[in-house]
């Protein structure tokens, strides 16, 4: 079975049972009662110290675009793909690639967390950013 | 400030698309300051180069081409904010006391730049960051749809403001993109989509280039006006992100829109002043959408009213506050390092009067605004002494 890992540490949970949701890690601020993607080392509003905690995998879509251009620092042509911000209900706004194509989505609908394969290694290892995909 | 400051020269190598070398883009913009202002090298006594691309020792390099005399020498880099970053520091070398004549000078090739962001190898892969950066077009495109969303902005108001900057750079010999007929927003629209609802001729123009200004003391100015209006700094204003509601952390290319109404309060704060009393105004319009907001958020109109604005032309030539005149990045371009300056190149020469066909007539007084990923948002605000 394939194995996926995070391409780095500290950033996301994907647990080895797929039917349990992939989640992000984020830092909580007791001080200002706020939280925060990715991990922060103190609270940026109250310099005090923050708690590592799991966000939820389902948020609304804020915005969304599609792009046609070559992704940063590459210059192949690309079919176009979608990318979009979601707000989780912890108060923290994401921006990653989304699934699906023109038409597909709508500003409030929910979106879910899902693993982003992105490179695989010679052992089938897939190391993976994170993407949304409409829940 | 400390001490009054006053730009006394600058100078511009063409925006372009052409294979030209950096080395020479560097020495042309450097050499035209130098002669605009009236100065020798040996007159500058502390040197900031811009530049975002580039490896180490290059800008000190170049400029050994402009001569050696013991100056001190600074990179600076900011994003997008590369050229504004340095024509502040350059400011302060005066203000502050540091020198009496500093220079700021930017260049770079867009096209030459890689991915800042990738994470060296693990193990024997080379994995992409996380942190990987939200593609420029990509990221203000979400802006703008969500304005969509939230005011009903239409994508011909978003045509129109790119075909005003075109236009505007139609009669400027450094912009990059010269339009040989009038642009209309039917044509911006119908341009290769990049970033949905961005258009390719919505997008800004990344070439080559390269952009100097040269600031003094009053004495320096005074000797050196020949003639000439003086020019100078009522306000350099810098703020790096404020938390905010939805904050984007991560790949977010620039902090929240309202960094750029926070620093703008700043700089009129300090210049004295209010939107009523600006003539022109530059701004960081890599997409028209930043343009549009930026028409609220530095105070020109309320909350929602700037598509009214375009729709009745009053961000052109003649209307209430011309936006972009010599094209912004849209038009005139935006090679990186040398952009803020680029906009003081513009601000200097339209203070002066001598822009010619995209001259803002009788213009006293110039904000210059830009944003660099990161992020951050400087502010300047000139005037006609």
């Amino acid at each position: 079975m394939t194995k996926m890992v995070p391409l780095e540490e500290g950033y996301m949970v994907i647990p080895e049972n797929p039917e349990l949701p992939c989640r992000l890690i984020g830092s909580y601020s007791k001080s200002a009662n706020k939280t925060y993607f990715p991990i922060r080392k103190l609270c940026p509003v109250t310099s005090e110290p923050v708690e590592t905690v799991e966000l939820s995998p389902v948020g609304e879509l804020y915005s969304w675009s599609f792009i046609m251009m070559p992704k940063m620092g590459s210059r192949e042509k690309v079919p176009g793909y979608g990318v979009g911000q979601i707000d989780l209900p912890e108060g923290v706004r994401i921006q990653a690639p989304i699934d699906g194509k023109m038409g597909d989505w709508k500003i409030g609908m929910k979106m879910r967390l899902v693993p982003n394969p992105v490179v695989t290694d010679e052992d089938g290892t897939q190391y993976c950013g994170f993407k949304f995909t409409p829940a | 400030m400390n001490r009054d400051v006053y730009v006394i020269g600058v100078g511009m190598h063409r925006f372009s698309k052409d294979p030209i070398s950096k080395r020479d883009l560097y020495f042309t913009a450097g050499m035209d300051a130098l002669n605009d202002a009236g100065v020798k090298f040996r007159d500058i006594g502390s040197l900031y180069n811009g530049y975002i691309g580039g490896g180490m020792t290059e800008g000190i390099g170049f400029a050994k081409d402009l001569g050696l005399t013991g100056v001190p020498v600074t990179h600076v880099e900011n994003a997008s904010a590369t050229g504004s970053s340095a024509f502040r520091e350059a400011v302060w070398a005066v203000s502050g006391g540091q020198t009496d004549v500093a220079m700021a000078l930017g260049y770079d090739d867009m096209r030459l730049m890689g991915n800042p962001m990738t994470q060296p190898a693990r193990g024997k892969k080379r994995l992409p960051s996380m942190e990987n950066i939200m593609l420029p077009a990509g990221f203000f495109a979400m802006w703008a749809q969500r304005r969509m969303h939230e005011n009903g902005t239409t994508v011909e108001t978003f045509a129109k403001i790119a075909a005003k900057n075109w236009n505007h750079a139609r009669h400027n010999p450094m912009a990059q993109r010269r339009a040989d007929h009038e642009v209309t927003a039917d044509e911006v629209m119908a341009a290769a989509m990049v970033a949905y609802p961005h258009t390719a001729m919505m997008a800004c123009a990344s070439g080559a280039g390269a952009a100097c200004a040269i600031v003094a003391t009053e004495a320096w100015a005074k000797k050196h006006a020949n003639g000439r209006p003086m020019i100078k700094v009522l306000a350099s204003q810098s703020q790096s992100e404020h938390y905010g509601d939805g904050h984007i952390f991560m790949g977010a290319v620039v902090g929240p829109a309202y960094s750029t109404e926070l620093t703008g309060q700043l700089a009129y704060k300090e210049a004295g002043l209010g939107p009523k009393d600006i003539d022109f105004v530059h701004v960081h319009d890599a997409f028209p959408i930043e343009e549009l907001m930026y028409y609220e958020l530095l105070g020109f109109c309320g909350a929602g009213e700037g598509d009214r604005m375009v729709a009745d032309g009053e961000t052109t030539f003649g209307g209430k506050i011309p936006f972009s005149p010599d094209g912004g990045l849209i038009a005139r371009g935006h090679p990186g390092g040398p952009t803020g300056l680029a906009q003081v190149w513009d601000a200097t020469r339209q203070l002066r009067g001598e822009q010619g066909k995209f001259q803002v007539e009788g213009a006293r007084t110039g904000l210059v605004h830009m944003m660099g990923a990161g992020s951050i948002c400087i502010v300047h605000v000139l005037q006609r002494a």
